[in-house]
């Protein structure tokens, strides 16, 4: 018994290692609007985007391109992981607001983010 | 990225839980719904599913009519009427089944997504149950993502005998665009192995309504002159 719980401690830290640490950009939802609504990441990273809901009301964080749905209720947050991913823009809505609430994840080399930053 | 040593882990355990489910050699209708783990809240859904089996034996029709509804962040129920066409060709209602899915991990948040699955279903007017677990794995390599399920299925009642065994479900799939989404399924239980290509899509309307749709052509590659299976389904998400 005691062999079998080391082998899914090992296991579980192996699968687990990849979430600790990881770089986070926070996105705050205002009036129906990202903030910022354009944000920039290194390629190749896991990235954890903190949404952060000032609205009274849900949202819902919706993205073919990173393929994540996240529901962020009002006054409240949610963290999306994205990534991997290669280098290029990938773009995400608020699906009760799709016309104010847009934004997009802007992939760049992780050279170019060290420049930038 | 993803280590070679990571992608390694995934294709033997995936290989493992083929190979064992493939090892329990009875027969059933395996062709069905491939599961992803993932659950949003404030969202309901009708379902419909049609699988159709033609193999030497004659066709086997199976329908699924259902409703869900998230219970919260993680969990979801879902409640089926099942029915199929007997062998008078009426079809009728055959069972009711209630199905629980619950995301055990974050999207995206470790190596894969992980998910696990509860269903219990009685046949209708009949002492005759079937209870059903297993987990459902998601892994994502860019524009491409393999789901597995390993499902182990418990059947129970007066009127069978009790048994137990198991099945593996796999599928590839290539997000093109959210209208188009092609896939290989692989199904394994059983005296069945199956291998075919699947077609799903998505359409979004408003807020949070939206249509789900899935098509796939599954040949039986266990040696029967002809075993294929025809499913579709339809989900309205709002």
């Amino acid at each position: 018994m005691q062999k079998y719980r080391y082998c899914l401690t090992i296991i579980l830290l192996i699968y687990s290692a990849s979430a600790f640490a990881l770089p986070e950009i926070t996105i705050t939802i205002r009036d129906h609007l990202f903030y910022p609504s354009e944000v920039l990441v290194p390629s190749g990273q896991k990235i954890k985007l903190v949404f952060i809901n000032q609205d009274p009301t849900p949202e819902e964080i919706d993205s073919f391109e990173l393929n994540r749905e996240k529901v962020v209720f009002g006054n409240a947050k949610a963290n999306v992981y994205i990534g991997p991913l290669e280098e290029g823009e990938y773009h995400f809505f608020g699906e009760f607001h799709p016309s104010s609430a847009v934004g997009k994840v802007i992939v760049i080399s992780p050279e170019a983010y060290a420049n930038a930053y | 990225m993803i280590s070679r040593q990571s992608l390694l882990i995934f294709a033997v355990t995936m290989l493992i839980s083929g190979i064992a489910a493939a090892q329990e050699r009875r027969s059933n209708n395996v062709v069905d719904k491939i599961y992803h783990p993932y659950v949003l809240p404030l969202e309901q859904e009708f379902e419909w599913r049609i699988m159709s089996r033609q193999n030497d034996e004659g066709n086997a029709l199976v329908q699924r009519v259902s409703f869900g509804h998230s219970i919260d962040n993680r969990l979801t129920l879902q409640a089926y009427l099942v029915g199929d066409r007997d062998e008078t060709d009426e079809f009728g209602l055959v069972a009711y089944e209630l199905e629980a899915r619950w995301m055990l991990t974050e999207q995206g948040k470790y190596f894969a997504d992980w998910g696990a699955l509860f269903e219990i279903e009685k046949e209708h007017q009949e002492d005759s149950w079937e209870f059903t677990t297993g987990i459902l794995v998601e892994k994502e390599f860019g524009r491409s993502s393999v789901t597995s399920n390993y499902l182990m299925v418990y059947k129970f009642g007066n009127l069978v005998d009790n048994s137990f065994h198991s099945e593996f479900r796999l599928q590839y799939r290539y997000r093109f665009i959210p209208e188009i989404q092609p896939a290989i399924e692989l199904y394994t239980a059983e005296d069945f192995v199956g291998l075919g290509p699947s077609f799903m899509g998505i359409h979004r309307f408003e807020a949070q309504k939206q249509i789900k749709w899935e098509l796939g052509f599954i040949a039986g590659l266990n040696g029967d002159s002809k075993d294929h299976t025809l499913r579709a389904s339809l989900e309205f998400e709002f």
